[in-house]
C-alpha cells in the first residue's frame, strides 16, 4: 500500500463469513474474541430485509457470537438512515419483521417508498399505492434488487423485479441502499472518524462484500467460506487484496493463505498498511 | 411559437415551453390544419381519448368525444380505433362502449388479443396465461397445456404476487424463455386514479428473467400496420390521436403517420421552463387553494421534481396537441 495508513476499522460479514445457515464457522466465536483485542472499532453488515437488527443478535447470541446491537448494520439500517437524512415519510413495503428497524419513523401520509422482500405487499393494490407516491415525486428506495431467491418448493421472486416495474412506469430510478452500493459501506462507518482508507471489509461475496467495499476505496478480504466458489476472487478487477481461507483461519493453516484476523492483528501493532505487506510475507515463510 | 422542434423536422405545433395552454390550442389548430388536409383516415386510441375507465359504470364518458366519433362518421373519413385494452373481450368491451353513447363496432376495434393468438397460432406456442379474467375468452381456440411462453396483458387485480410468481416459474422454467406481452404502457387512467398498466410487469419479469419481451399491441409496427390495412389507408394519409406519448404517438409516428396528442386520459401538464430559475432537477408548481370567498384564493407555491413529462418529452414530439378529441375532429374536418 502506498498510503501510511492505520487500521481503524474491521467490516465483518454475516452469513458466510462468521455463520452458514444455523452453524457458525468453527472457530469464528473465538478468532472474533481476539479480533477484539486490536484497537480497531469491528462493524457487522449485512444485507438483510427480512431481519431485524435484534433478531440478528438473538440468532448470533445463541451461536456464541460477543456483538452488540449497535455493531450491526444492515441494509435496513442504512434505509432508515437515508429516509431520517431526507426527512420524508415512508411507505415501507417490507417483511413485518423488520419493521422495528424503523420504530420511530413516522409513516403517515407518505412521501417515499421503501421496497424490500414483501411478497405480501406486492399485489396490484399496494403497488399502485406506491406508484402514485412516486408519480407524485415521492424517492424510491431499494433494499435490494435480487432478481429471485429460493424457497423450498421452488424459486420466487424477489424485490428487484417489482422496484424494476416501479422504476419503468414512474421513469425513475431506484436508490439501492445495501451491499454493493459505495454509500452503504461508507454509512456503516459513520460515527468511527474512519477514513475508508483505513478500514477493511471481510466478505464471502466477492462481488457485494469485497469488490463493493473495494469501489468505496476500502480494503477487501475474501474468505473462502460460504458461497464462495473456487475462481471467485477472478470476478473482480481489482482483484481481491487478499483472499483467506476462512475468518477464523490458524497461522498453521497458512499455506492456504492467513487469516484475516491475524493480519488485522499485525496490522494494528505495526499501524501501517504498508509494514503489513511486509507482515503478510512473514506469515507465510515462517 | 411553433417554431421547429430539435431533433425533428415535422413542424408540429406544440405548447411552446412559454406558452399556455389555450393559446397553443388556437395555434395547434391552424398548424394541423396545414398537414391534415391530405387525411383519408383516422385511427383512435380508445381508453383517455373516448372516455376515462373504472368505476361502477365501468367508465364516463369525454365530454364531446361520442359527437366527434359520429362527426367523423359522417363526414366519409375512415375510421378505426385502435386500443391496448385487454381487460376484457373486444365484444364486451365494445357494448360498454355503445352503453357510453358511442357509435361503435366490434368489426371497427384493432386490439391486442387477436393479434396475440395469430403470433401464437403461427409459431406453435402454447401460453402461460397472465391477463384479466375477462380476456381469457379470446384465447379460448388457443391450446394451453404444458406451455412453453408466457402472454402478459393489463391483469390489473390478477396481477398478485402468487400469479406474477408463477408466470416467472415458467419462464424461468423454459430453456428459451418467450414473453409476449400485450403492450407495453407504463399506466393509465381510471376514475379513481391512475393505474400500473401491463408494462411495469412486462418489464419485472423481464428483468427476473433476463429476456426481451416481444410486443404485440401499440406501440408495435406490425399492429399500427395491420390497423391500417384493415382500413385501407396509407400511413402518410391517417393520422392516429391518443392520450399516450409513447404508445400512441411515437408509435404511429415510427409507422409513418401523423399522430395527435389529446390532453385527456392520461396525459400529464407537467413542463419545465427552459429559463426556470430552479434548481436542476427541480421545477415550480403553482397550486390555487380556492376558498369559500374567491378573493381570498391562497396560491401556493412548490417545487417538484421534473420528469419527462407528456408536453415536453425527450423522445417523442406530437404533430399536434390538442385539448381533447372533439377540437382534433374540428380542426380536421374544418380542411375537407
Amino acid at each position: 500500500m502506498a498510503a501510511r495508513r492505520a487500521l481503524k476499522a474491521v467490516l465483518v460479514d454475516l452469513s458466510g463469513t462468521l455463520h452458514v445457515e444455523d452453524s457458525a464457522v468453527p472457530g469464528a466465536q473465538e478468532a472474533l474474541k481476539r479480533l477484539r483485542s486490536a484497537p480497531v472499532t469491528i462493524r457487522f453488515v449485512t444485507n438483510t430485509t427480512k431481519e431485524c437488527k435484534r433478531d440478528l443478535l438473538e440468532r448470533l447470541t445463541k451461536l456464541g457470537f460477543d456483538i452488540a446491537e449497535n455493531e450491526i448494520f444492515t441494509s435496513l439500517t442504512a434505509a432508515r438512515n437515508l429516509l431520517e437524512q431526507k426527512q420524508v415519510r415512508p411507505l415501507l413495503l417490507v417483511d413485518d419483521k423488520a419493521l422495528p428497524d424503523f420504530t420511530g419513523i413516522a409513516t403517515e401520509d407518505p412521501n417515499a417508498v421503501v421496497v424490500g422482500l414483501a411478497p405480501e405487499h406486492f399485489h396490484y393494490e399496494m403497488m399502485n399505492k406506491a406508484f402514485r407516491l412516486i408519480l407524485d415525486g415521492a424517492p424510491l428506495i431499494a433494499i435490494h434488487k435480487a432478481r429471485y431467491f429460493k424457497k423450498k418448493n421452488g424459486l420466487a421472486l424477489g424485490p428487484g423485479p417489482f422496484v424494476t416495474g416501479l422504476e419503468y412506469a414512474t421513469d425513475t430510478k431506484a436508490t439501492v441502499v445495501g451491499k454493493p452500493e459505495k454509500t452503504f459501506f461508507l454509512e456503516a462507518l459513520r460515527g468511527t472518524s474512519c477514513a475508508p482508507e483505513e478500514a477493511v471489509m471481510i466478505g464471502d461475496d466477492c462481488r457485494d462484500d469485497v469488490g463493493g467495499a473495494q469501489n468505496a476505496g476500502m480494503h477487501g478480504i475474501l474468505v473462502r467460506t460460504g458461497k464462495y466458489r473456487p475462481g471467485d476472487e477472478d470476478k473482480i478487477n481489482p482483484a481481491p487484496y487478499l483472499t483467506c481461507e476462512s475468518f477464523p483461519a490458524q497461522r498453521e493453516d497458512a499455506s492456504l493463505g492467513c487469516s484475516p484476523f491475524q493480519i488485522i492483528q499485525g496490522c494494528c501493532k505495526q499501524l501501517s498498511w504498508q509494514s503489513f505487506s511486509t507482515g503478510i510475507r512473514n506469515s507465510f515463510h515462517n | 411559437m411553433g417554431t421547429p422542434l430539435p431533433g425533428g423536422p415535422r413542424g408540429g405545433l406544440r405548447r411552446g415551453q412559454d406558452g399556455g395552454a389555450k393559446m397553443a390550442a388556437q395555434d395547434g389548430g391552424a398548424k394541423m390544419a396545414a398537414w391534415a388536409r391530405g387525411v383519408r383516415g383516422l385511427l383512435l386510441d380508445i381508453s383517455g381519448v373516448l372516455y376515462d375507465s373504472g368505476g361502477s359504470g365501468g367508465g364516463v364518458p369525454i365530454a364531446g368525444s361520442a359527437e366527434a366519433v359520429r362527426k367523423i362518421k359522417a363526414s366519409g373519413l375512415k375510421l378505426r380505433f385502435c386500443t391496448n385494452e385487454t381487460q376484457a373481450t373486444r365484444e364486451k368491451f365494445v357494448k360498454k362502449l355503445q352503453g357510453l353513447g358511442f357509435d361503435i363496432s366490434v368489426a371497427e376495434v384493432t386490439a391486442p388479443a387477436p393479434a396475440a393468438c395469430r403470433l401464437l397460432k403461427e409459431r406453435g406456442l402454447r401460453p402461460h396465461l397472465l391477463v384479466h379474467d375477462d380476456l381469457v375468452p379470446e384465447f379460448a381456440e388457443i391450446d394451453k397445456t404444458n406451455p412453453n411462453c408466457v402472454v402478459v396483458g393489463d391483469a390489473a387485480e390478477n396481477f398478485s404476487y402468487a400469479n406474477v410468481n408463477e408466470a416467472f416459474r415458467v419462464l424461468i422454467g423454459l430453456e428459451k424463455p418467450v414473453l409476449i406481452s400485450l403492450g407495453r404502457g407504463r399506466y393509465y387512467k381510471e376514475t379513481d386514479g391512475l393505474k400500473l398498466d401491463v408494462g411495469a410487469y412486462m418489464k419485472a419479469l423481464e428483468y427476473a428473467c433476463d429476456v426481451e419481451a416481444e410486443v404485440v399491441g401499440k406501440p408495435a409496427k406490425a399492429f399500427f400496420e395491420s390497423a391500417l390495412a384493415e382500413m385501407g389507408v396509407p400511413p402518410r394519409e391517417a393520422i392516429m390521436i391518443g392520450d399516450d406519448i409513447v404508445s400512441d404517438v411515437g408509435g404511429a409516428q415510427q409507422c409513418g403517420m401523423r399522430a395527435v396528442q389529446v390532453r385527456t386520459g392520461k396525459y400529464r401538464a407537467f413542463g419545465h421552463h427552459r429559463a426556470s430559475p430552479t434548481p436542476p432537477g427541480w421545477l415550480l408548481n403553482a397550486v390555487i387553494r380556492p376558498a369559500e370567498d374567491p378573493t381570498r384564493n391562497e396560491l401556493l407555491i412548490q417545487l417538484i421534481p421534473n420528469r419527462p413529462c407528456d408536453e415536453n418529452h425527450p423522445q417523442v414530439k406530437p404533430d399536434a396537441y390538442v385539448n381533447n378529441l372533439a377540437e382534433a375532429v374540428d380542426v380536421i374536418l374544418s380542411q375537407l
